[in-house]
């Protein structure tokens, strides 16, 4: 049986029917083939599926698509603005906050959400708000400084 | 010939399973009363379903089964936190997060927004409720230990009515909720506000802050006059059945004096209720049993600390 699902993903509204025992993870990539948010665990450990969705970060490998009805989801896809990168996603090139590459769309999405609700946020902050995503290559140090100085650039763009 | 068989076998065994996931009705509900009806409809095999950070988990590894799921997140009743006749009410439906963040969580219950923050990771806690934490009944649950203490009240709703349980009235075992989701929802948790000589703690021992289950945790409530404890309520998991109550220690308690010898007998005493298993994931019996009193210990003193009968 297949259920009705209206949705918006990156401003963009969607229609389909989809099977409801499916994981928003796999909607995303394997129907609108945004494969850009990766699969780590598919258990909510590792962090690597995280989306935002109406404004907060979820893991979407272990959320019902179905929870995406009438909702407005943010995937990696979304972020860049007419070819140029969105400064968490420059800052975390620049920083070398980027090895392999797989956690990063989860990390970026994850310093999003926060940044969007504290423009600010202390190193100890943002350790604790990223704590959910895991990175097996860079050791952390430098997604956290990346964090913040996308946090600087995005205070100083807003004051411009 | 066997090779086409098998392959015949596999095929159907495919069928069938994806004709299963196929039959899967999701329901989103709007109210209490419509929440009631698709239960009914289902007759039993639904189930309702709110973060559903452990629910879906469970279904896909035929843990638990549900052919019908009754979303209950966007029922608005469901979602609020307030202060009504002496209660701290929490909807069902609020997150780990919200509840963590609300000012009258922070004001009156300090320990209950700790235990929150502490499950899985804020993107857990972004979704997942304290109903749901207390209903999967695991006995690791962060949360619902820190809220077992505070003599919570659970309302459930069901066909026949809507009536109140007690802590101890729900949990049936390792894992196992005595409410049924598949025909009783639970709307609010009902908590008593505190009385100015009353305070709460919650305690956890773990191998990393986040995305770690916890070896141990403890958490108590106690009223302390004139430099004694006049009640304590005291619990501890995971050894045992739910939150389990440390009975002898907080018997013990009652009329003794607040002092670091008085907390050191307390935590002797916890092990008399206690008792944990070796896991490779939480440590040894012999560990965890010279552990459980120096938790216990320090959840007494944080509540002395916090009424200012003593230093932390």
């Amino acid at each position: 049986m297949k259920e009705r699902l209206v949705t918006t993903v990156n401003g963009r509204r969607i229609e389909r029917y989809v099977d409801p025992s499916m994981r928003l993870v796999d909607f995303l990539r394997d129907e609108l083939l945004l494969t850009g948010t990766k699969i780590g665990c598919k258990q909510g450990e590792c962090g690597a599926c995280t989306i935002i969705m109406n404004g907060t970060a979820v893991l979407s490998c272990i959320m019902p698509v179905m929870k995406a009805m009438d909702a407005e989801i943010l995937t990696i896809e979304g972020l860049e603005k007419d070819g140029t990168l969105h400064p968490i996603q420059d800052e975390f090139i620049k920083g070398g906050a980027i090895q392999c590459g797989f956690c990063t769309p989860g990390f970026i999405m994850g310093t999003k959400a926060l940044l969007d609700e504290n423009p600010s946020p202390t190193s100890e902050e943002v350790r604790e708000e990223l704590s959910g995503h895991i990175c097996r290559c860079t050791g952390y140090k430098k997604i956290e400084e990346a964090v913040l100085k996308a946090a600087e650039r995005l205070r100083e763009e807003k004051d411009d | 010939m066997n090779c086409v068989i098998r392959r015949q076998v596999l095929y159907w065994v495919r069928y069938i399973h994806v004709k299963e996931a196929l039959r899967m009705k999701y329901l989103i509900a709007n109210s209490t009363a419509e929440v009631l009806e698709f239960l009914k409809e289902a007759g039993g095999t639904a189930s309702i379903l709110a973060g559903g950070t452990d629910l879906i988990l469970d279904i896909e590894s035929g843990k638990k089964k549900a052919d019908t799921l009754v979303d209950v997140t966007r029922i608005p009743e469901l979602k609020k936190i307030e202060e009504v006749d002496g209660f701290l009410e929490i909807g069902a439906a609020a997150t780990l997060t919200e509840i963590q963040k609300n000012p009258l969580v922070r004001k009156y219950f300090p320990s209950l927004a700790k235990g929150c923050k502490t499950v899985g990771s804020s993107l857990i806690q972004n979704v997942a409720t304290l109903a749901g934490n207390v209903i999967t009944a695991q006995p690791a649950a962060d949360a619902g230990m820190a809220l077992s203490v505070l003599d919570p009240r659970f309302v459930l709703v069901d066909e026949e009515g809507t009536r109140e349980c007690g802590v101890d009235e729900m949990y049936a075992g390792f894992g196992v909720s005595t409410l049924d989701s598949g025909r009783t929802l639970m709307t609010k948790i009902k908590i008593p506000l505190p009385n100015k000589n009353e305070a709460a703690s919650f305690q956890r021992l773990e191998l990393r802050k986040s995305l770690s289950l916890p070896m141990l945790n403890v958490a108590a409530m106690a009223s302390i006059k004139d430099g004694k404890f006049e009640w304590v309520r005291l619990r501890m998991a995971p050894v045992g059945k739910g939150p389990v109550r440390a009975a002898e220690a907080e018997e013990w308690l009652v009329g003794k004096e607040v002092s670091a010898e008085t907390f050191k007998k307390a935590g002797e005493l916890a092990l008399e209720n206690a008792n944990p298993r070796s896991n490779p994931l939480r440590g040894s019996k012999e560990y965890r049993e010279s552990t459980l009193p120096v938790m216990v210990r320090r959840a007494l003193l944080e509540i002395a600390t916090q009424l200012n009968v003593m230093e932390g």
